[in-house]
């Protein structure tokens, strides 16, 4: 059981720095996701972690032991790749015991933990078989089986399920997330789909440009986001973004007109200091939070140009008056036929002109 | 459908025309020659004279037994050589590695008579650099070129140094196909260097390997250049005398088409079978 800190953690290659200081403190036997656009730094944290990287800077340190000059197989991680990397010349069998075989480990002790992980992910029937011969979702088993057999303290996964068509991607991370019910042990998962991070994590870390944005549970992500980076990365479709400025304070908060909406007046309450009246700042609102004309804080009318109705709901594709694209969740039911419609906004969220958000 | 086969097939008419004369007839043509008694004209339809002669010819069996002990041991050395050549060619700590790779290639492009000129001029007895360096250890000096087994090596030598790099150029890119997370992976499961590679990169390399072996195998059965020109047409008294150069001898020297049809054909029976039951042993089990 292990828990894992990353104190500083700085990752250059030659002069060029791809992780600028990262501090991340992960509980025993907890769900942590690693989150963030392609090329932000998820996969080389990860690969630090696992040994596979050098660290530039800062400690590592899995189950309270510093383990930057620690060689990978010590330091009791076992890793899944996006790529499977299962050794193509070799039978799932073979795949699962290889590293304990190479290791002089027991036979009789080999072949229960292969079999035990066999028998988790229910891949028995595959156990003679060559990875050429199998599916997709069978060869992201056999590779999280290879890291069950070692039982390490803690699992880091990379990218396991973008090779994955979407109905086996949902149906495997369902596995994973009963593996971790199962197992009870630390695990590291890194993806760019802020779905499988929502779904599956205790906590998310969001990553952008080597920095990390924000850490929390995935609810408070979504309710608190710490800046406009985070609050349009988390949750889909993705939040609406639309200019305004500020007009004064009173005494519920400062007050905020939107850009070409001269009449409107939104009021948010905010503990800290407010910005000049005058000053530019974006008011930023989910599409599930768009209401009926009248039932929220303020109201807007916008120009819809595209309906895509999934079923249940439906998505209303707008312009607001000063020609911001927004994105409207509605009931099915309530999809107006008229092309222009008044819809009050809910609730929303300050950010300054730097994306910060005010509060 | 059938008249686009057609027009295909009118596209490639000319170069199927020069390939049935200069291809086909002659593999057949000495086929029906090697059945026939050439030494007189005119020539005559005799089963047994050639294959007869063959079955009972010392010097038949002198350039089988050259070319054979060439094969068992140059193609292995060789090939185990091209193995450590391509792994260290794909170090990543080697610099200037197009360099390497030029210069283990070179030696292909390098014309044969030039090859076997300095080849000549680096063993010979006294001015050659190979003694001078021999001597200069304070060993006896070998006269390469006078005993059947320092010009059997000479010739093993000659042909590893000029087919070595064309076959570590081929493992290469087998061993560049090998991805680099299966090493990751191996490494995690405390797997050492050493182990990967004689549990992960061997197996992987295998097809690859297989096919260096049967080229070399291939080549090593015509085996000629260096016997003709190197240890001059196969001496010491025959001591070098392969069977590309038996039937050299025999067909363009002795005008003797016929038997030179029949070593031709033993030549190539010879290359197939062996290499089939090299791919045979090699086979993927399944
Ligand atoms: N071996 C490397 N050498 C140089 N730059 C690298 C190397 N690996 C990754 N990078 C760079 O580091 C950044 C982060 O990469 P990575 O961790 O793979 O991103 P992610 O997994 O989040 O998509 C990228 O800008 C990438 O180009
Ligand atoms: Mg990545």
């Amino acid at each position: 059981m292990a828990a894992v800190t990353l104190t500083n953690v700085v990752k250059r290659f030659g002069v060029f720095e791809v992780v600028h200081g990262a501090n991340i403190d992960i509980a025993d036997g907890e769900f942590v996701v690693f989150v963030g656009p392609s090329g932000c730094g998820k996969s080389t944290l990860l690969r630090m972690i696992a040994g596979l990287e050098d660290i530039s800077g800062g400690d590592i340190a899995i189950g309270g032991k510093v383990m930057n000059d620690v060689e990978p197989a010590d330091r009791g991680i076992a890793m899944v790749f996006q790529s499977y990397a299962l050794y193509p010349h070799m039978t799932v069998e073979q795949n699962l015991s290889f590293g304990l075989r190479m290791n002089g480990n027991p036979k009789p002790d080999t072949e229960r933990r292969v079999k035990r992980a066999a028998e988790i992910l229910r891949i028995d029937e595959l156990m003679q078989r060559r990875p050429k011969q199998l599916s997709g979702g069978q060869r992201q088993r056999v590779a999280i089986g290879r890291a069950i057999v070692r039982e390490p303290q803690v699992f880091l996964f990379d990218e396991p399920l973008s090779n994955l068509d979407a109905e086996l991607r949902v149906q495997m991370r369902v596995e994973i997330s009963r593996l971790h019910k199962e197992l009870g042990v630390t695990m590291i998962y890194v993806t760019h789909d802020q779905t499988e991070a929502m779904t599956l994590a205790d906590r998310i870390v969001v990553l952008k440009g080597g920095n990390v944005e924000q850490i929390g549970r995935p609810l408070d992500l979504y309710n608190d986001p710490t800046n406009r980076f985070v609050a349009g990365f988390i949750g889909s479709p993705k939040m609406n973004f639309i200019k305004a400025r500020i007009v004064g304070r009173d005494a519920r908060g400062v007050v905020v007109e939107l850009a070409g909406e001269e009449k409107t007046r939104i009021v948010q309450p905010l503990a800290g200091a407010a910005p000049e009246p005058g000053s530019k700042v974006v008011v930023g609102v989910r599409p599930e939070h768009f209401g009926n004309a009248g039932e929220g804080d303020a109201d807007i009318a916008v120009a819809i140009d595209v309906v895509e109705h999934l079923g249940g709901t439906s998505f209303l594709y707008a312009k607001t008056a000063n020609g911001e694209d927004v994105v409207i969740q509605r009931d099915a039911a309530k999809v107006p036929d008229t092309s222009e419609i008044i819809v009050s906004i809910r609730k929303s969220y300050l950010f300054d002109e730097k994306g910060l958000r005010l509060r | 459908m059938r008249t686009q086969n057609a027009t295909a097939y009118r596209f490639l008419t000319p170069y199927l025309l020069v390939f049935a004369v200069f291809w086909i007839w002659p593999i057949v043509s000495s086929f029906l020659i090697s059945f026939q008694a050439t030494r007189t004209v005119p020539w005559r339809f005799a089963p047994t004279f050639n294959w007869g002669r063959l079955i009972g010819d010392p010097a038949f069996y002198n350039a089988l037994k050259n070319t054979l002990l060439i094969l068992v041991i140059q193609v292995p050395v060789m090939i185990s050589l091209a193995i450590v050549m391509a792994v260290l060619l794909n170090s990543p700590l080697l610099k200037a590695r197009g360099l390497y790779r030029f210069a283990f290639f070179a030696p292909v492009v390098v014309g044969e008579v030039a090859y076997s000129a300095v080849f000549r001029l680096m063993f010979s007895l006294d001015f050659g650099i190979v003694n001078k360096l021999l001597e200069s250890v304070g060993l006896a000096k070998i006269d390469w070129f006078s005993n059947v087994t320092p010009a059997m090596a000479l010739i093993m030598i000659a042909v590893t140094w000029r087919w070595a790099g064309y076959n570590a150029i081929l493992i290469l890119a087998g061993l560049q196909s090998i991805p680099e997370d299966v090493y990751e992976a191996a490494t995690l499961d405390r797997v050492s260097k050493l182990k990967q590679f004689l549990y992960i990169t061997l197996p992987l390399l295998k097809p690859v390997i297989v096919f260096c072996a049967v080229l070399s195998i291939i080549g090593t059965m015509q085996l000629f250049t260096e016997p003709f020109l190197i240890t001059e047409r196969g001496g010491p008294g025959g001591g070098t005398e392969t069977l590309g150069l038996l039937l050299y001898r025999q067909g363009f020297r002795s005008l003797n088409f016929g038997y030179a049809s029949a070593v031709a054909y033993t030549m190539a029976g010879l290359a197939i079978a062996i290499t089939l039951v090299q791919l045979w042993l090699t086979r993927e089990p399944k």
